[in-house]
């Protein structure tokens, strides 16, 4: 949590895009810009990039106002994936509500992917995140491409985690949007058993989350 | 620590006032160019409708109202401050004019609020870099504080080591020397013990001489007692001298005698000789005779020598040495005696002792059964012996080696197997003592004098 205004009824919520270099996080979030409606979101910050490769984070900001007054702004962020760059994933993580981890399908990754799944455990706990409580959403891009690991093998690897995991194309906009929900219903759920956003801010569930990702 | 309270953090998304991200310095020139273009009134309102920055007048009540327009300014999508501008209505760019001043500011707070991100990310690496490497520091200086004390511990255990070694060392040189001592004595023994046995022997064959002489001059005695004739007295005392054979004892007496004396004076050299070797005086720094202690080495050790070995000296005087001179000597003994062991018969011993520019020579060399090459490098190690068990302790070169290099010198061993060795001690000149004049002479000229 960024900030809770409790006087003037404001809520501020971090969600951060984590996972592997050119696993698509920017991608996802390029996609989420493009196919969602303008209304209730803001423009999408890109700051420095260094040959298309995210070295600071990207913003997108979401806002929500509820028919009580009360209002929720939801800033989805990503990481930088390169290695060297763990100390800004660090910044970017601290207060984070939710973690959307975005790992690369194909075969010759995985070894990748748990490399910075392991990272993502580490940093989480050195911002002092608690890996157990926060919402986690898994998503498997580029399964348009070739040398997969199949659907089956990691429903079966990631099944038991009971983590929500989904299958995505970010670059054709595939499991994007499901992958965005999924997320957001983590973060309300997991603010309203914090603060009952529904009982004493009368922000509803279902409400909050379509208006997140309303689509043009 | 200072650093630890100047830490400045930045939470990444924190929300920021307008106010935070522009500065009225940055707007003013803006809202200036939009007067100087017939606008009559610039502001720039931030989130609670206060102005950040106002320029031109209020409209006074005698004029026509003016348009007005109120234009939004974004922070990350969120509407956070108002661009409120005011002109004529007979300003017909006023429209456009609005825009391309909202534009502008828009502009300007979304470069400076990107460049306040990355700036502030760019702060938490710098400071999370620092933080590490403090971290580091600190866990450096631990380490090679262990490592000093290792070292140290290092040091001090060496030292024990080496002292232990140094006293261990100390006593084998001692029981070397006793070894030496014993050995020169069973030698000494057998020297004394020849002259004894024929002392001995002289003496008792003078005590049969001298009961038989007693009995002469009782002869004469008795005879003078009854007093009787002087023919009666030379014939019975003629007769009775050749009987004891008398002629014979005076002058086997004398011989015997002689040769007793002799034998006394060759016992009384011999231990005068040991006396010397022994050095009873102590282990003080005294100047050494080199050609007189190899002299009375070699004498002394004369009885061990092989059958049939053949003993070439070339001795020159050199100048007085001063060091601890047993032990020097303790080392020519050793070398010798490793020299006398090395061949059972046919010995062709050669010691030599010269001097050049810089330095004193000794060289004893042998023609006998060498050392194999693969044993050279091993020579000097204490306790390396290739003799049977107790007949070589090992430590006879090592002992002289030390000898040696206390006393300033060098030992050199080159040897090959069953043809000989040459042994060379080179001492230094340097720690001479010009006493004698022959000294004198030999190390100004340069030549030996003999």
């Amino acid at each position: 949590m960024i900030e809770f205004d409790e006087l003037h009824g404001k809520l501020v919520l971090k969600l951060v895009y984590y996972g592997p270099a050119l696993s698509g996080k920017t991608t996802n979030l390029l996609s989420l810009h493009d196919r969602l409606q303008q209304e209730g979101r803001g423009e999408l910050m890109l700051l420095d990039t260094t040959e298309d490769r995210t070295i600071y984070f990207d913003l997108l900001p979401f806002f929500y106002v509820a028919p009580s007054g009360f209002k929720i702004k939801l800033k989805v962020y990503t990481v930088p994936g390169q290695v060297r760059h763990d100390a800004t994933r660090k910044a970017v993580l601290q207060r984070a509500d939710a973690v959307v981890f975005v790992a690369d399908s194909r075969i010759s990754q995985m070894a990748v992917n748990a490399e910075s799944f392991a990272n993502l455990e580490q940093n989480l706990t050195l911002v002092g995140l608690d890996v157990e409580k926060l919402p986690l959403v898994v998503q498997f891009n580029k399964r348009d491409l070739p040398d997969l690991v199949s659907e089956a093998e990691l429903r079966e690897i990631w099944g038991p985690t009971g983590l929500p995991v989904f299958m995505a194309s970010a670059l054709q906009g595939q499991g994007v949007l499901e992958t965005f929900q999924a997320a957001v219903e983590g973060v309300f759920k997991s603010m309203d058993q914090k603060l009952g956003l529904q009982q004493r801010y009368q922000v509803d569930q279902k409400a909050f989350v379509q208006s997140m990702v309303k689509t043009i | 620590m200072n650093e630890a309270a100047s830490h400045i953090e930045f939470i990444i998304g924190e929300e920021k006032r307008l106010s935070d991200i522009v500065s009225r310095a940055e707007i003013e020139p803006l809202l200036r160019s939009g007067l100087k273009l017939g606008i009559l009134r610039a502001a720039l309102l931030d989130e609670d409708d206060l102005p950040l920055a106002t320029l031109g007048e209020e409209p006074s009540e005698d004029r026509e109202k003016p348009l007005q327009k109120r234009l939004p300014i974004m922070v990350e999508g969120e509407p956070k401050g108002t661009l409120l501008l005011e002109a004529d209505s007979s300003n017909h760019a006023f429209e456009a004019l609005a825009r391309l001043l909202q534009e502008a500011l828009q502009l300007t707070v979304t470069n400076n609020l990107k460049r306040m991100l990355t700036t502030e990310v760019h702060t938490s690496i710098v400071q999370e870099s620092y933080d590490q490497l403090v971290t580091t520091n600190r866990r450096l200086m631990e380490s090679e504080r262990r490592y000093r004390e290792l070292a140290r511990d290092l040091e001090k255990k060496v030292l024990e080591r080496t002292t232990e070694l140094q006293q261990a060392y100390q006593r084998m040189l001692q029981q070397e020397k006793l070894a030496a001592v014993g050995q020169l004595a069973a030698g000494m023994a057998h020297e004394i013990n020849t002259p004894l046995g024929f002392i001995r022997s002289n003496l008792n064959s003078f005590a049969k001489y001298r009961n038989r002489m007693a009995e002469m001059l009782g002869l004469y005695r008795l005879m003078l007692d009854k007093e009787a004739s002087p023919e009666v007295i030379k014939r019975r005392a003629e007769q009775r001298w050749k009987e004891l054979k008398l002629d014979f004892l005076l002058e086997d007496s004398g011989v015997l005698l002689g040769q007793s004396l002799e034998g006394a004076d060759r016992i009384a050299t011999i231990v005068a000789q040991l006396k010397d070797f022994a050095h009873l005086d102590g282990m003080e720094q005294q100047p050494m005779d080199i050609r007189r202690e190899l002299e009375q080495l070699l004498a002394g050790l004369a009885p061990q020598f092989p059958p049939n070995t053949r003993l070439i000296t070339d001795l020159q005087q050199l100048p007085l040495f001063t060091c601890r001179v047993p032990l020097v000597v303790q080392a020519f003994a050793n070398l010798i005696d490793n020299a006398l062991k090395s061949r059972a018969d046919g010995l062709e011993l050669t010691v030599r002792a010269v001097q050049d520019a810089e330095q004193l020579q000794i060289t004893i060399s042998d023609n006998g059964c060498g050392i194999p090459a693969e044993h050279l490098p091993r020579i000097f190690e204490p306790f390396f012996t290739t003799r049977e068990v107790g007949k070589g302790s090992g430590m006879g070169l090592t002992v002289a080696r030390e000898a040696i290099s206390g006393a300033g010198g060098s030992i050199e061993v080159e040897s090959v197997a069953g043809q000989g060795t040459i042994c060379r001690i080179r001492l230094p000149q340097g720690a001479t003592i010009m006493t004698d004049h022959r000294s004198n002479k030999t190390t100004s000229g340069g030549d030996t004098c003999r």
